[in-house]
């Protein structure tokens, strides 16, 4: 692969028990870029993210983060060499301090030494955690607790960092400003890679999407053009939009 | 007179009570912060504490050493056992989504302890006499009697180090952050395994305070381990997994419950009654009388 991709998913059949649930997906994600994983509910998005980040294994194919494989290792070997998962639902640990959630995200040990800079940085993105760093994260607002599992994926320094349905759950508003951020830590230079339902926002800022169908990548392309093809606007954007 | 008599006798049925229940507490703690990561009931919790009465016994039969003295020794042994437990029988199970594998092996481990321990000390109850055995200790006319308050002093201590740890460490942080979601703590960077070791160090360890403060107050034998693990159950039941205040309280309060039913039900009621609280905590409020539940994230 090229030495501009950040992370390569080849060609990855994953199964729960019989029942097989993603069928020879390849992706490529380019460094510095954001790529989007959109689809239905159940087409493969989550599960994908799970392998990637060793919850799940893949029974066939191979992942690379930066050339190198890593579908063998454990999560907590992934989150160490720089790959983050903000999981769906958040799964924040309810009964501990917003500031004992940012700690546990600088959890390895070349996190742990730039953990002052890293809160810095965390609290400058999200003021609203500053003041309630001592407060039991299962007391925060839906959007405060979105914004407290991005920034503790942000703790651990990723170079890649994977969102499972960042805007789920929030307000229009707060989905906009969901949105703004990942484009503004893309910015920062963090690649993502975005599994997302709201396909028209994600499409906007995506460099690169791909859309999963039961399993399997049915179409690619640029964020943009798979925006304007009138299938996935009949299949994934128009139903939205109809719906409100 | 008869009054003022009855009086001074509640209290000391209470404090008794108290007295005793901290031991079920720190029992409980430990069963609690075991089940936090591992999401199993670790049955042969009681049967470990029995064993390092044993242990604190035959420190004190065969070398000399003052129970109390020998508490040192037995905390290192207990948490070291813990972890090597850990190690040994539960690495490979600890991993599997189905946790009956592990609650097979806690029973397994329970049973060859029996075993082992009637072999070794025959199933005849033992304990150890010292020059302090029945001293008492008195308060305004209340006596106390000094193991159980030593007991008592020790299992505060140890619930109070427990939860600094919990607390102030960033690998008990790690445990706590397991006990809530092990997966989303998998995703942090901590290792499973990891935090498993430190419950079962921490858990046994605790394990081994029990049984020190069991020897010099009861009499003991091997298959007392399995109604104490019962009771602490109980206590959690009362005080509510995961937490450690509330595993402390709710041995006293099993105690109490014990104390206070054995003098005023007839003989045989007692257990019968701790048994029967357990169920109507367990229908009522299953979640614990004292924990004040926050929602999950």
């Amino acid at each position: 692969m090229e030495n501009n991709s950040a992370l390569v998913v080849k060609g990855v059949d994953v199964l729960y028990g019989d029942v097989q649930a993603l069928w020879d997906v390849s992706l490529e994600v380019k460094k510095g870029t954001i790529v989007a994983l959109v689809g239905a509910n159940g087409a493969g998005k989550s599960t994908l993210l799970k392998t990637i980040s060793g919850i799940n294994r893949a029974s066939k194919g191979e992942i690379l983060f930066s050339g190198k494989s890593v579908s063998h290792l454990r999560p907590q070997e992934v989150v160490d060499i720089g790959i983050s998962h903000v999981p769906e639902g958040r799964r924040l640990f309810a009964n501990l301090t917003v500031l004992e959630n940012l700690k546990l995200g600088a959890y390895p040990p070349r996190a742990r030494q730039v953990f002052a800079e890293s809160l810095e940085k965390a609290f400058a993105l999200f003021p609203v955690l500053k003041s309630r760093q001592n407060q039991k994260a299962g007391s925060l607002s839906g959007g405060e607790q979105q914004m407290l599992a991005i920034a503790r994926a942000m703790m651990s320094q990723p170079t890649v960092l994977m969102l499972d349905e960042p805007s789920l759950g929030l307000s229009p508003i707060l989905v906009r400003t969901m949105f703004d951020l990942v484009a503004s830590l893309n910015k920062q230079g963090v690649t993502m890679l975005l599994v997302e339902q709201n396909v028209r926002q994600a499409l906007k800022i995506a460099d690169h999407a791909y859309v999963l169908k039961n399993g399997r990548i049915v179409m690619s392309g640029l964020g943009e053009d798979l925006l304007a093809d009138p299938e996935v606007q009949k299949a994934y954007v128009g139903e939205r939009w109809r719906k409100k | 007179m008869l009054q003022m008599l009855s009086f001074s006798l509640v209290i000391q049925l209470l404090i008794n009570g108290v007295l005793f229940g901290a031991i079920y507490g720190i029992a409980a703690i430990g069963l609690s912060l075991i089940f936090g990561t591992m999401r199993i009931i670790f049955l042969a919790h009681g049967t470990l504490i029995i064993l390092f009465a044993y242990m604190c016994y035959w420190l004190f039969t065969l070398l000399g050493i003052d129970p109390y003295l020998s508490l040192i020794i037995v905390i290192v042994i207990a948490a070291l056992l813990g972890v090597a437990i850990y190690r040994g029988l539960f690495t490979e199970a600890a991993a599997a989504e189905d946790k009956n594998i592990s609650l097979l092996i806690a029973i397994g481990i329970m049973f060859f302890l029996e075993n082992l321990m009637t072999v070794w000390w025959t199933g005849n109850p033992r304990s150890i006499t010292t020059t302090y055995t029945s001293a008492v200790v008195r308060l305004g006319g209340i006596g106390i009697p000094f193991t159980r308050f030593t007991g008592f002093i020790m299992a505060f201590l140890a619930a109070g180090v427990v939860v600094v740890f919990l607390k102030k460490t960033l690998i008990g942080t790690a445990v706590r952050a397991a006990s809530e979601d092990i997966i989303s703590a998998t995703l942090m960077g901590i290792n499973p395994h990891r935090v498993n070791g430190v419950a079962f160090a921490l858990g046994i360890g605790l394990a081994g305070i029990a049984g020190v403060d069991m020897a010099t107050i009861y009499p003991f034998d091997p298959f007392f381990g399995f109604v104490f693990v019962l009771k602490s159950m109980i206590s959690l039941a009362i005080g509510g997994i995961g937490s450690v205040t509330g595993a402390l309280l709710g041995g006293i309060i099993l105690g109490l419950i014990e104390s206070l039913s054995s003098f005023f039900v007839p003989g045989g009621w007692t257990d019968a009654i701790c048994y029967a609280v357990f169920l109507i905590v367990l229908m009522w409020r299953p979640e614990g009388l004292l924990v004040r539940s926050v929602k999950k994230a």
